[in-house]
């Protein structure tokens, strides 16, 4: 689910000046561009001139001079921001934010994420932006909070689809076409004796039931196991 | 919203929030909001040798969903008030 840094060069002229295309069908908006401001991806060298765009969703990063050059990182992606004016941390002063990666296990130092000289975006976990004018960092880091704070976590969503059974004709279809793990015994048990079918049926759909309950159990421990 | 009305009485206080990255960062508490995201004033990171660039930050925002404990000031802690909150919460009230 967590994106990371990513390489992004969707952009569209509007008056003149490039902006980067936005998803407007799920109401992401353009709050803030700053322009002037160059990037520095992990321990690399700082990258401009080029401009920043801030969304509702996400931070974009375009360069001035070549078109073809861009990056993108989802707020969800964003742990923490921050602003840095000591010299002795970053020459410039800055925002310095960290990047959630899908792989944090492996604290990436900046050469990891560099492997034979092909930069791979996804592993990048620090990302700082400078802009010329220091003035602009703290206005920047109120837009920041602001739009990180439109990006709550989205509620988990049940990923597994379910075949439980809604009705008796599914029922019948299941029953047959399939080889299901219950099967009709040869001495009559409880519920499919003597011909009452219905009953027989009720029984079954209380055993898949019971199928259904194990599945959200197995669910719930995927669940925690994901969290960490 | 426990935790929310809890950390809102903290405001203003010194707290130490543990990233699950292992970062962790201690600074004023300036606020928080109903996603448990912290924004922290005057921080240091607790393990400068290993997060020397952190050093210089002197406000940050922290994601809420990053966060994997906030330990708190002693002296903030009221555990009356925290038995009442809980057993509220846990009623569902």
């Amino acid at each position: 689910m967590v994106a990371g840094l990513r390489e992004f060069t969707a952009r569209v002229e509007r008056n003149g000046v490039d902006e980067p295309v936005l998803d407007a069908e799920n109401g992401e908006e353009l709050m803030h561009v700053q322009p002037c401001v160059s990037i520095v991806l992990g321990n690399r060298p700082p990258e401009s001139p080029g401009t920043l765009y801030i969304s509702t969703k996400k931070v974009v990063w375009l360069s001035d001079v070549d078109r073809a050059k861009g990056y993108a990182v989802d707020f969800l992606s964003i742990s923490l921001h921050a602003v840095s004016r000591d010299p002795e941390a970053y020459t410039s002063p800055c925002i310095y934010t960290q990047i959630e990666t899908e792989d944090d296990e492996h604290e990436s130092d900046g050469s990891d994420s560099e492997c034979n000289g092909v930069l791979d975006l996804s592993k990048i976990t620090e990302m700082r932006l400078v802009p010329s004018d220091p003035n602009q960092l703290d206005s920047l880091f109120e837009v920041f909070c602001e739009c990180a704070e439109l990006n709550p976590e989205p509620i988990e969503e049940e990923e597994e689809e379910h075949n439980w059974i809604f009705s008796a004709d599914q029922l019948e279809d299941d029953a047959t076409g399939e080889d299901s793990e219950w099967h009709v015994s040869e001495n009559p048990s409880i519920g499919q004796s003597n011909g009452d079918h219905d009953l027989a049926r009720t029984v079954l759909e209380l055993q898949i039931n019971d199928q259904r309950f194990e599945d959200a159990e197995e669910m719930e421990h995927e669940n925690d196991g994901g969290r960490h | 919203m426990l935790f929310f009305s809890y950390f809102k009485e903290l405001v203003g206080r010194e707290v130490t929030v543990e990233l699950k990255n292992d970062l962790a960062i201690r600074g004023t508490l300036h606020s928080v909001d109903q996603y448990l995201n912290i924004k922290l004033e005057n921080t240091r990171v607790v393990d400068q040798e290993k997060y020397p660039h952190m050093l210089s930050v002197r406000n940050c925002f922290i994601r809420g969903s990053v966060v994997r404990y906030v330990q708190l000031p002693p002296e903030g802690v009221d555990v009356e008030l925290l038995h009442d909150a809980t057993r509220r919460e846990a009623r569902g009230g």
